[in-house]
């Protein structure tokens, strides 16, 4: 009988047209994929450079598994329906009664549909195959066909997912004979896994969520989260412990649930329903004889006319409405979307464990986590209401009534957004509800509303419209569904084809962000007209579905189609081409603002400008230019109108020992005037590049000077298009953004080098090395100054502050605008902003250097904070290292829109809302990192570490700023607040490190020598700079950096490069340790360290002695992330399968013990009973130690100060 | 009013020719149109219905032209399809509150009124409160009823609404049924001859999509009057009996013989009794004369 069933199923399926419609989806989906990672658009679109091959067993895996959890979506149509095809159409009344067993039923429905599936994924496989390899793809990226890659994909993966999924699908359905009911179970399986996941996205919890990770993506990525680039490239996937017990729960879990199915199936008539209250039960008769009434039907009014339609709309929507928010499905969605956004919430802006106060705009931020959830909604319901009574079997009642199709469809359409209001109910309930939690009352229930309904509704409501279309175009709800989830997620994804103009894109355009200090800007009119473009294609996408809308019997397409001709007149023709003029000409207009009124570029004709840019002017990069020695900026702000106007006036002095006879000048494409104060020629004006030659009349000797007036102004802003950087409150704009430089600029040089070859250019170093000796006469900050006298006259209107770098002179009111004259006493680089706000100020003095806080109001929670922050800085620093080269330090608070960020300009800290002025931090042990003071520390530490010592433009630059300003922010936080706080910091550190580095596109270069990647400079930074307090002291390392700032503060070219601060600290490192400079400065050198063994015995005199096995290896990463030893030394026991390869060791390593304290309130302390670095030599080593208290745990390196890829297993607990 | 069918014919994408070139008149009353499964009765019905379109001909009821005007048509049709479901877990009476809302009817309390009043017709008052879904098939025919009632209808077209009711039910249906039909013109199809019997004063006999006769009940049978002839037979001799006469029916009696009604103009042969004629024998008469020829 199995093989009876079976065969009839396949065969089923084989003649349905549906199963090669999905096939033919997903051959496609996946072809696009494969072949779009693989480049085949990049005729159109950027050139896809990468280091990484995309084909790799790591790439194979990871796209074939995504696909197929696309597939998830079709289970309930697929394998739900092979069962449920039995009740819908009754079957089930005759089939049950037949002879053969659950057994061979269940099996053979399941088993069949399994296959089906299975067939689709072969298709898959193939499709990706094909696409990787399609003529046209870059087959620099791709790699030799790699079987193993696809079938252990398959099989570790894929199969045991469509096993556990499949039942999942198939038990819902068997027992609810209901689709939806499978279909939502799949939408809720995926919503709570990506809750467990970012539950459980701390590190602690890995192996957890290795476990509970139903799809084993997590499980894989236990042991490849940290394999570098060439690993990717080249690593099979591992097929080792924690994979297989995810694979063999996850598989144990799927049996389970067919075997409930299995014991619970009956065959029987009737659906399992739950019943709350349990009638008795009633012996039921009913009156058998019935008297002849006279039927006297009461007169009443009868009324057809369109205002009663409206009316009868409205009420029909209110009963569809019911009918959506009474179903399960929808109330599953509502709980489970309720509390993911709670959990999301919690997660949002949380930065080293501190969270950021509950304010409004990031409530709505976290409830963005359930768009998908309110479009999913949107697709299902507009399927289940446009085929309600066709699946309640009432559609003909329906049908012959008097009412018009549009009442019908627009009450469906109505229905949904109603629908959409309380799915954004959600969102807004949820974040009070969290803010109430949190303490948090300052509910601007005023600012929910307006985003929620006045903002984003309109959105859903455009998705509305193609929902509607959409499910009244299929017959099938559930391909409905399928369809409007490819176009929702394909839709943006015709970027990487590209198609790039929001114009072409259905529901695509510009979004809107919020910030405290500017609200929403001037997104508004930007949003809406994409917003109502899109309307009236939504429109057209109505006066669609009323030609296709069904009534009566189901017709043939063809029939359909003339059924819609002959519905297309009157008013509809109208109505119709109303739409389509208003779409046409929005859209023309938005399309002639963007491509005509405007140059646009694509990113293809941008890569090809970078190119052209290159290759045209890349030969006068070394023409000797003047050097910028001073600066003079008048800057107009008119935050209202949102304008600016600028004049700046440039001193140049010919330094060089050649004579000078042009000046290349870089500009912007605002429009500027440029006036010298010597005669010169305009040789060359190129309106593309922005850059211009000037010829000097008389050429500038040595030592000459040149004067150059500039004046500035922005084109006018329209409704489409911003023409300006500055906003009504909270503008900040740096000197780049709108003065000319001098000299080529290799800024957007393209930088993969199979890029660079496509395009006939010589590889690229991006930057020379710094013991190039010729590289050394730029700073990294500007190349055509040194230090510069600087003075700003700032203004803006009357209600704002507006800010340069440097001291008030004067302040003063003029035709109604403020004006503000700075000036520096001391020379800066070339490297200023201006800022402008309606601002608040907090001033306080360190020593005699002023200290202020330009904040936004209401913005007050971490003044405190950051102004303590400021004080440790400059104390830390002038202490450690040399004076304060200022007497002020000014903190200026920037609207988020503009970045998340603070960024150090001389004796002026633009420091952005997001990162510090709401933190919510906590000062307890257990709270996370007080970040509004470590950036600020870091900030301030930049006046040393950039204003005063400054590096060649050469690699490794960045170290001497952004890795110091980190290094002293850790130091002054640990002094602060105890070395505690600090293992959370730099677990994060190394994480960050760890995590980044896999995602290296071009290389990774050690510490010194890095390319400026900020998980180097940054991350890796602050944990060498640590360790290496740690191991050759603090003192020892600031008296090195100390008589390192003396010898190059304020220097002029040469500058100074890496090199030379290594040879600072290299000389104070004592010989045992000199290997640590090599570690962590000039190679990329990986630990893996780990405590193997450990006994613990109680000696006689009440001690305890402690007899530690551990192992201690490290190696190299070439700058692909390849493995390298050069020389080696191996461990290797009976019992191991491979050795352990370390590069030689004389190291030496922390081992602690620690024993654990517990206060009264039951919190547990960690106290440290033994903490001593071991000289270790071997990688197998056993060490005997004996401390006075009950040890709990041990640890080889157990602070992770060494960069380890493991690093939990570096402790072990007793 | 009067419905006028002319040249009526629809194909369907498998081939099958449901309505074949049909005419047909229908005046005030009930008119039953008996035929066997498969007939074209439903297609008729649905066409007749607006819920199809014809390939050509037309239909026209009073001043309406129902293939152009449909919603003319919907305003006076009350319309029972052969099978129906209805939303879950609505009520009886929520559920013809929608319909009277769908249907035009303006006012809350004439909708109350109404759905009140169809509700006592159709005997279901006492259960308006419960799920109709949950219904037994005898109420939820009644349930069809009730809503074909809400518009006042002047047409009312019913699908086979007998087929599985319990002899009460059928009655009680067959009874509302006539109440209705005094004013209007109602149609009802059926396979069921007694159904045409007792209630129609109309009938046509409709196969493979064409009407075969129209006629009234009583006529038919008159018209047969002294053709029918029936005889007792042994199983055995049934084919030899086909094979010489016109056998109608055949059915057995409790001691296994067969009972044969034969359509003769004269007695066929002495062993046969005169019977007096019943409608059965007119449909299959009907039927017979219709039964593709071996040529």
């Amino acid at each position: 009988m199995f093989s009876t069933i079976f065969n009839y199923e396949l065969k089923y399926w084989l003649r349905k047209p549906a199963f090669y419609i999905y096939m033919a989806i997903f051959f496609f989906l996946a072809l696009f994929f494969s072949a779009s990672s693989a480049g085949i658009f990049d005729s159109v679109t950027v050139t896809t450079g990468s280091s990484s091959i995309v084909n790799s067993p790591f790439g194979i895996n990871g796209l074939f598994n995504a696909m197929t959890i696309f597939l998830l979506f079709l289970f309930p149509s697929i394998i739900g329906v092979s069962i449920h095809r039995d009740y819908k159409s009754e079957m089930h009344t005759i089939l049950y009664s037949y002879p053969f067993t659950k057994a061979n039923y269940l099996f053979a429905k399941f088993l069949s549909s399994i296959l089906i599936v299975t067939i689709i994924i072969v298709v898959v496989g193939i499709a990706l195959f094909i696409g990787f390899r399609m003529p046209g793809t870059n087959s620099e990226i791709v790699t030799a066909f790699d079987f193993k890659s696809y079938y252990s994909a398959y099989f570790i993966y894929i199969l045991p997912n469509i096993l556990l999924f499949g039942a999942i699908v198939f038990a819902v359905v068997t027992f609810t004979r209901n689709i939806a009911a499978g279909f939502i179970t799949v939408i809720l399986l995926l919503f709570v896994q990506g809750l467990m996941e970012s539950l459980l996205s701390d590190p602690e919890n890995r192996f957890l969520a290795a476990m509970v990770d139903p799809f084993g993506a997590s499980a894989t990525n236990y042991y490849t989260r940290y394999w570098t680039v060439s690993e990717q490239n080249e690593l099979h996937l591992p097929i080792k412990e924690v994979i297989l017990y995810n694979r063999l729960l996850w598989l144990g879990i799927a049996a389970l649930v067919f075997g409930l199915v299995y014991k619970f199936f009956a065959f029987s008539q009737n659906a399992i329903s739950i019943s709350f209250n349990k009638n008795k039960g009633e012996r039921a008769t009913k009156s058998n004889f019935g008297g002849i009434t006279r039927i006297n039907l009461p007169k009443v009014g009868f009324d057809y006319s369109f205002v009663q339609n409206l009316k009868t709309t409205w009420k029909l929507s209110n009963i569809d409405f019911k009918y959506i928010i009474k179903s399960w499905p929808f109330l599953s969605i509502v709980l489970v979307g309720l509390i993911i956004i709670l959990i999301a919430l919690s997660e949002v802006g949380n930065l080293f464990g501190t969270p950021t106060l509950p304010v409004t705009w990031k409530m709505l931020n976290g409830g963005s986590s359930f768009t998908i959830a309110i479009n999913i909604c949107t697709f299902l319901y507009a399927g289940m209401l446009v085929h309600r009574g066709k699946i309640a079997n009432m559609n003909h009642l329906v049908d012959v009534t008097p009412t018009p199709n549009w009442t019908l469809f627009m009450s469906k359409f109505i229905a949904l957004i109603k629908m959409q209001l309380i799915l954004l109910a959600v969102i807004m309930v949820s974040g009070i509800l969290f803010q109430m939690y949190n303490g948090y009352y300052d509910f601007e229930i005023g600012h929910y509303i307006q985003e929620l309904y006045g903002l984003r509704l309109i959105n859903y409501a455009i998705w509305a419209f193609l929902a509607l279309f959409v499910q009244t175009l299929f017959r099938n709800p559930y391909l409905g569904l399928f369809v409007l989830l490819v176009l929702s997620v394909g839709i943006p994804l015709l970027r990487f084809a590209g198609l790039e103009q929001s114009i072409f894109k259905y529901n695509e355009g510009p979004g809107f962000q919020y910030s405290d200090m500017n609200g929403y800007g001037n997104s508004f009119t930007r949003y809406f007209a994409y917003k109502i473009y899109w309307l009236f294609a939504g429109l057209m996408l109505l006066v669609f579905t009323a030609l296709f809308w069904v009534r009566g019997l189901p017709h043939s397409f063809k029939e359909r189609l003339s059924i819609a001709k002959s519905r297309f007149k009157g008013i509809t023709i109208v109505g119709f081409a109303m739409f389509l003029i208003c779409f046409l000409s929005l859209g023309f207009k938005i399309y002639h603002v963007n491509n005509i009124e405007n140059k646009r570029t694509s990113s293809k004709e941008r890569e090809i400008k970078n190119v052209e840019w290159e290759k045209t002017y890349k030969k006068y990069e070394n023409n000797a230019q003047p050097r910028i020695v001073a600066v003079k900026a008048h800057m107009n702000i008119f935050p209202k109108e949102r304008n600016f106007d600028a004049k700046g006036n440039y001193l140049m002095v010919n330094k060089t020992e050649v004579v000078i006879d042009s000046i290349l000048l870089n500009h912007n494409n605002y429009p500027s005037t440029f006036k010298f104060n010597k005669e010169v020629d305009l040789v060359l004006e190129d309106t593309i590049y922005n850059f211009d030659i000037y010829k000097l009349k008389t050429p500038l000797k040595p030592g000459d000077s040149l004067e150059l007036d500039i004046t500035v102004n922005n084109k006018e802003n329209t409704w489409l298009r911003n023409n300006s950087p500055v906003i009504e409150n909270g503008t900040f704009i740096n000197n780049f953004a709108i003065f000319p430089s001098l000299g080529y600029s290799g800024a957007g040089e393209l930088s993969d080098n199979k890029t660079r070859k496509k395009y006939g250019l010589p590889p690229n170093d991006l930057k020379p090395h710094p013991s190039d000796s010729t590289a050394l006469g730029n700073h990294y900050i500007n190349k055509d100054s040194d230090w510069v006298d600087f003075e700003a006259t700032v203004s803006t209107s009357e209600d704002q502050i507006a800010i340069a770098p440097g001291y008030l002179q004067k302040e003063w009111n003029e035709n109604g605008r403020r004006y503000f004259h700075y000036k520096m006493d001391s020379k800066i680089l070339n490297f200023y902003a201006f800022n402008s706000a309606k601002y608040e100020v907090v001033k306080d003095k360190w020593n005699d250097v002023n200290l202020e806080i330009y904040y936004h109001k209401g913005h007050e929670y971490n003044l405190d904070r950051m102004m303590a922050g400021m004080k440790a800085s400059l104390d830390y620093n002038s202490k450690n290292f040399s004076p304060y080269q200022h007497k002020q330090a000014r903190i200026i608070e920037f609207p988020r829109t503009r970045g998340s960020f603070a960024q150090s300009f001389p004796n002026t800290i633009p420091f952005s809302e997001a990162v510090g002025f709401i933190a919510d931090v906590d000062d307890t042990d257990k709270g996370g990192v007080d970040y509004p003071f470590a950036i600020t520390v870091h900030e301030v530490a930049h006046q040393w570490w950039a204003h005063q010592v400054i590096g060649a433009d050469v690699l490794g630059a960045t170290m001497l700023s952004e890795s110091l300003s980190e290094y002293v922010s850790l130091k002054v936080l640990e002094h602060q607040q105890g070395k505690g706080k600090m293992r959370k910091f730099l677990k994060k550190a190394l994480d960050d490190y760890l995590t980044r580095r896999t995602f290296e596109q071009k290389r990774e270069k050690p510490l010194m020598y890095n390319d400026g990647q900020g998980y180097i400079r940054y991350q890796k930074g602050s944990l060498v700079f640590y360790a290496l307090s740690d191991y050759i002291g603090e003192d020892v390392l600031n008296g090195a950096l100390k008589k390192y700032v003396e010898k190059v503060q304020f220097q002029y070219p040469p500058y100074t490069t890496s090199i030379d601060m290594v040879n600072h600290i290299r000389e104070v490192t004592p010989d045992s340790l000199q290997y640590t400079i090599k570690d962590m400065f000039e190679t990329i050198t990986v630990y893996e360290n780990r405590i193997k063994d450990v006994t613990s015995t109680e000696l006689e005199n009440g001690k305890y002695q402690l007899d530690i096995e551990f192992e201690v290896s490290k190696y190299r990463n070439d700058e692909k992330g390849k493995k390298v030893y050069n020389d080696s030394i191996t461990y290797k026991t009976e019992d191991m399968r491979k050795p352990i390869i370390s590069v030689p060791l004389a190291d030496y390593i922390d081992v602690g013990v620690f024993a654990e304290d517990e206060s009264e309130d039951g919190e547990k302390t960690e106290v440290e009973l033994y903490l001593k670095k071991h000289k270790i030599t071997e990688i197998n080593n056993k060490v005997t130690i004996i401390v006075d208290k009950l040890p709990v745990e041990v640890g080889v390196d157990p602070y992770n100060k060494l960069i380890d890829t493991n690093s939990n297993d570096n402790r072990r607990r007793l | 009013m009067k419905l006028t069918i002319k040249d009526l014919t629809k194909t369907y994408k498998n081939g099958v020719k449901a309505i074949d070139n049909l005419n047909l008149e229908i005046g005030t009353g009930m008119f039953g149109l008996l035929g066997p499964n498969g007939a074209g009765k439903s297609s008729l019905m649905r066409t007749i219905a607006t819920l199809q379109s014809p390939d050509s001909g037309s239909i026209e009821f009073g001043d309406i032209n129902v293939l152009d005007d449909k919603m003319a048509l919907r305003k006076v049709l009350g319309y029972l399809p052969q099978s129906f479901g209805v939303y879950p877990k609505m009520s009886a009476e929520k559920l013809l509150d929608y319909f009277a809302t769908l249907k035009g009817v303006k006012l809350k309390s004439d909708r109350a009124a109404l759905v009140k009043e169809v509700l006592e017709i159709t005997n279901l008052y006492d259960v308006r409160k419960k799920h109709v879904a949950g219904y037994s098939g005898g109420m939820k025919q009644r349930f069809g009823i009730a809503q074909l009632l809400l518009n006042n209808p002047k047409l009312i077209i019913v699908d086979e609404p007998t087929a599985g009711l319990d002899p009460a039910e059928r009655h009680r249906f067959l009874n509302v049924l006539r109440e209705v039909g005094t004013n209007c013109t109602v149609i009802f199809s059926t396979h069921i001859v007694d159904d045409v019997k007792e209630l129609c004063n109309e009938m046509a006999i409709l196969n493979g999509g064409r009407i075969l006769q129209h006629t009234t009940p009583t006529e038919a049978t008159s018209e047969i009057e002294g053709q029918i002839w029936t005889k007792i037979i042994e199983r055995d001799d049934l084919e030899t009996n086909e094979a010489s006469y016109n056998v109608l029916s055949s059915n057995y009696n409790q001691d296994n013989t067969l009972n044969i009604r034969v359509h003769a103009l004269e007695k066929p042969a002495d062993d046969f009794i005169s019977a007096s004629p019943q409608l059965d024998d007119v449909y299959f008469i009907a039927l017979k004369q219709d039964e593709p020829t071996l040529a």
